[in-house]
């Protein structure tokens, strides 16, 4: 049963130097309780992808497509009726949370603000209810770090404070950005198992280029490339036997596969190159590959991939 | 630590005031009594008979040593004696603290009305950015900001003073008025207050309003703005309890140093309005060349300039919790 | 629909700075052409407060002198005060800015120095340093510059404190690149344009300050600026209950409105343009 369902999605943002594609044909759907990971390298639109499905991105975008949550077209909602769904049922754990957090609001109350919102509670319950959460995402000491700005806390401590956010209106869906960034190996494997703890009843896309991360924790990859999916496999089809030859690209340049980085630079999402937008990168490129621009092809076992070399 | 530092500083600024009052008139090339002795305006020297020179002369202490002259200027500083007016005929700190209250009213107001409007403007204008609103409020407010105070002061004076003669044109109060009740006294002393306070407001305006504009923008475009929309706050919780906060908390000191400065505005408007207050005293002091009572004056201005430059550093270290809880 | 507001909105803001400019090249050139374009001396005496006539199309003032030509003799006077002084400060900052921002120890000095210029109030110190020296436009323009520089050497020291940290300057300082060649050659093109910004603010200031000098009766009552010109007409006793502030008072006041805010609006302009953080757009 799918919760999300995105159609032919595009979002390009006009700017002075052109038109940046950061999004760029998507489909994808999101099923109940799925954890879906989203892995590709930065700036191939991963964040502008999480972030139109909570219509977070600035309104001089041009955005087409339908994003179909539970029968309801996102795009199509009016901005009040979008306002009850983000943060509500769908909530979002942004990127970056030394500057996610608003640095001169207690933590407490940056938590608290969604409670009282969604959930109707007054200020006294919900600073208890903001303490219980706290106490959930293994944060010590809740009692006190209720009154704590953000610069008082770590990175780990800031991370679990903006999946407290995300988990205070019991979501449906949680869109997590990176929420492995910058954290050093322990932190990052505590944060990857409250992770996993408080989605086990929900669905997640999980955005992030750490594909350790990804394995540990998702049911199913889509993997993105200059603005479109490229692959779409569940986790172990993916890391066993990686079809697409960008997936094969990544998996390599993992320190346990040998640390090969993939050749060449991820192409401006200004002039995509023609063709395969892989192909100047690609060690199979063909002649067709130069000229025509693969489709997502299903194959028997469920997986999608977008390659000639299975077409 | 921190503190003390600070404090040191302003002592130190305090100092150099002082001294630059003390050192001037006898700084001036040649005798002091020459340059003392030239009008101003026309650099012709006025007649003076010798009795004058000598008072004069005797005033400053010029017949004792420089170091001496010195401690003497200190010691009366800390007693309060600032010398004596010559057109007055009285000591200069009493002419002073009469007028005192007069300035402290007109910068008081227009300080709160046009700070408060320049800040919420500034954020309305962000919040609009690059819309027609937006546009419009900053052509409007860099307009309104170009007019040099006595300049828009006396177009005042003309429309509202003499063509609409809805307003009063001079002074603080109607003169020889005796009024029957307090509510009366206060009607009149604010109706003499709205053309100088307006004035002073308009023209000062442009401060606050660019600092918040462009503080604001700044933080529109942070991250937590971002959060706190994901979270599905309104636009205007956002902008209430997410936005305006962190915009004002670093232009704060900045503000407040200016309001400071609203009193060097006061000079003007008080001339042109007639006000009673220090500003006017002071052009005054140089419309008729009297010495102690415009070293005086401007001893006062610079010491409430100060003084609220500090309290503007202080307010910041209790404001932003970032510093505050380090 | 967005994008197009968005790429309107710059043109707009272009068009601010070119309408600042534009508004600017008048004066500066009525000021340098100011011979030519006055019907008359202005210190020439004809009968006093005539109203405006063929003869004198602003009419004359107390002492019977052709407002006209008075304000177009001003000119010269109000911005070769206010570009002079912008000169030297801006000069004068922009060099101690960079020795300051380069050289640590030199830097600390020069900006203990600053803090104390920036915190002494500077209206008031100008007023009385006017007071006590001798009046005349040079001695004008020595105060200015002295309350002007610091700010300059302020921004100007910071923004050094920033690119000195960059990479390629250390490269090219282990290649052996000098002090001053660094300095040429990597830091100043990159202060450049925040030189020009400050040199516009400062202008602005000095036409403030100096109309407010003169018009309290403290400028050079030898050469008229448009604040003098204020000043007498302030001082004129049926200045505001007859018709006379029509040609004497509102011409030399809207002058210096005009000419401010013409460089308000191309340090506003500049501003956007260089400052990538005011460009940046809101998510
Ligand atoms: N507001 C914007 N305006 C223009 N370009 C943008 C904007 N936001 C993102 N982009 C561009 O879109 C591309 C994708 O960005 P992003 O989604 O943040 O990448 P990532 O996969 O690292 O999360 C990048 O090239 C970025 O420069
Ligand atoms: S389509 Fe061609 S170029 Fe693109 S990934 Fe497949 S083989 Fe490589
Ligand atoms: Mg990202």
């Amino acid at each position: 049963m799918n919760l999300l369902k995105i159609k032919a999605l595009r979002v390009y943002f006009p700017t002075d130097d052109g038109i940046v594609k950061a999004v760029d044909g998507v489909d994808l759907n999101i099923k109940r309780e799925e954890i879906l990971g989203l892995i590709g390298e930065t700036g191939c639109g991963k964040t502008v992808l999480g972030m139109s499905i909570m219509r977070l991105i600035q309104s001089t975008t041009l955005t087409d497509g339908e994003i179909i949550y539970k029968d309801r077209d996102l795009l199509s909602l009016s901005d009040d009726e979008m306002r009850k769904i983000r943060g509500g049922e769908i909530a979002m754990v942004l990127q970056n949370p030394m500057t996610s957090l608003n640095p001169v609001i207690r933590v407490g109350e940056q938590i608290a603000e969604t409670i009282r919102l969604h959930q109707g509670l007054d200020k006294k319950a919900a600073r208890k209810r903001v303490i219980e959460m706290l106490r959930d995402v293994r944060i010590p000491d809740p009692e006190k770090s209720v009154d704590s700005y953000p610069h008082q806390l770590s990175g780990g401590m800031q991370e679990r404070v903006m999946i407290a956010m995300a988990l205070a209106s019991d979501p449906e869906l949680i869109i997590a950005d990176e929420p492995t960034k910058g954290l050093d190996v322990t932190v990052k494997r505590e944060i990857i198992r409250l992770m996993k703890e408080v989605t086990a009843k929900r669905s997640m896309l999980f955005i992030t280029h750490d594909l350790g991360a990804a394995a540990e924790i998702c049911d199913n990859i889509a993997v993105m490339y200059a603005g479109e999916l490229l692959e779409h496999a569940s986790v172990d089809s993916i890391f066993s036997e990686p079809l697409h030859p960008y997936s094969e690209g990544l998996l390599n340049s993992l320190p346990e596969r040998g640390l090969k980085p993939i050749r060449g630079i991820s192409p401006s999402l200004i002039d995509t190159p023609q063709g395969c937008r892989f192909h100047p990168r690609c060690d199979y490129a063909m002649e067709i590959c130069r000229e025509k621009h693969p489709e997502m092809v299903k194959l028997e076992d469920g997986r999608a991939v977008r390659c000639f070399l299975y077409a | 630590m921190h503190h003390l530092t600070k404090i040191t500083a302003y002592i130190l600024i305090i100092f150099v005031a002082i001294s630059i009052n003390f050192a001037l008139p006898r700084m001036m090339p040649g005798d002091p009594i020459t340059s003392l002795t030239d009008d101003p305006t026309t650099g012709m020297p006025v007649i003076m008979d010798e009795d004058i020179k000598e008072e004069i002369r005797s005033y400053y202490g010029l017949d004792k040593p420089i170091s001496e002259q010195y401690t003497d200027y200190l010691k009366d500083i800390l007693k309060c004696d600032l010398g004596w007016s010559i057109y007055y005929n009285a000591p200069v700190a009493e002419v002073i603290f009469e007028r005192l209250k007069w300035t402290l009213l007109l910068v008081g107001t227009s300080t709160l009305i046009y700070m408060i409007l320049g800040i919420f403007l500034g954020a309305v204008s962000a919040w609009k950015r690059g819309e027609r609103g937006d546009l419009g409020l900053l052509v409007s407010v860099l307009s309104i900001g170009s007019f040099p105070s006595f300049f828009l002061a006396m177009l005042f004076i003309i429309l509202f003073g003499v063509k609409l003669d809805i307003f009063p044109i001079f002074g603080a109060t109607t003169p020889f008025m005796e009024y029957s009740s307090t509510f009366d006294a206060f009607k009149d002393v604010l109706y003499h207050l709205i053309l100088p306070a307006s004035t002073l407001v308009l023209t000062s305006i442009d401060g606050p309003y660019l600092l918040m504009r462009n503080s604001m923008l700044g933080v529109l475009g942070e991250d937590y703005i971002v959060t706190a929309r994901a979270k599905g706050l309104t636009e205007w919780a956002i902008l209430k309890d997410h936005a305006i906060k962190n915009a004002l908390l670093p232009i704060t000191t900045v503000i407040a140093i200016r309001m400071g400065f609203m009193i060097s505005g006061a000079i003007f408007v008080e001339t042109v309005f007639a006000y009673p207050g220090i500003g006017k005293l002071l052009y005054d002091a140089v419309s008729f060349s009297d010495y102690p009572l415009l070293q005086g004056a401007f001893l006062i201005i610079t010491l409430i300039i100060i003084a609220a430059n500090f309290i503007a550093d202080m307010t910041y270290l209790y404001l932003d919790p970032r510093v505050k809880h380090g | 629909m967005r994008g197009a507001l968005k790429s309107g909105n710059v043109f707009c803001k272009n068009r601010i700075g070119v309408t600042g400019l534009g508004i600017l090249s008048v004066f500066i050139l009525t000021a340098i052409f100011a011979p030519f374009l006055a019907p008359y001396d202005p210190c020439e005496m004809f009968e006093p407060m005539a109203p405006p006539d063929s003869q004198h199309v602003l009419g004359t003032n107390d002492i019977g002198q052709d407002i006209w030509s008075e304000l177009i003799y001003a000119s010269r006077i109000s911005l070769f005060i206010a570009f002079t002084t912008s000169i030297i400060a801006t000069f004068i900052g922009t060099l101690s800015g960079l020795f300051s921002g380069y050289y640590e120890r030199f830097g600390f000095f020069v900006m203990r120095v600053v803090d104390l210029f920036l915190a002494l109030p500077r209206l008031p110190l100008i007023i009385i340093l006017a007071v006590f020296m001798p009046t005349s436009i040079w001695n004008l323009i020595i105060i200015f510059v002295l309350f002007g520089w610091p700010i300059t050497t302020r921004i100007i020291r910071s923004e050094v404190l920033t690119l000195r940290t960059r990479p390629y300057i250390d490269s090219e300082r282990m290649m052996g690149a000098g002090d001053l060649y660094i300095l040429g050659r990597h830091i100043l093109p990159n202060i450049f344009p925040l030189v020009v910004v400050q040199f516009v603010m400062e202008a602005r200031h000095v036409i403030l300050a100096e109309a407010g000098l003169s018009f309290l009766g403290l400028g050079d009552p030898t050469s008229k600026s448009w604040g003098m010109m204020l000043h007498y007409a302030f001082e004129y006793p049926t200045i505001f209950i007859s018709e006379v502030w029509k040609w004497w008072m509102l011409p030399p006041g809207l002058c210096i409105v005009v000419v401010i805010l013409a460089l308000v609006f191309v340090g506003f302009a500049l501003e956007e343009i260089l400052n990538p953080r005011l460009r940046r757009e809101i998510v």
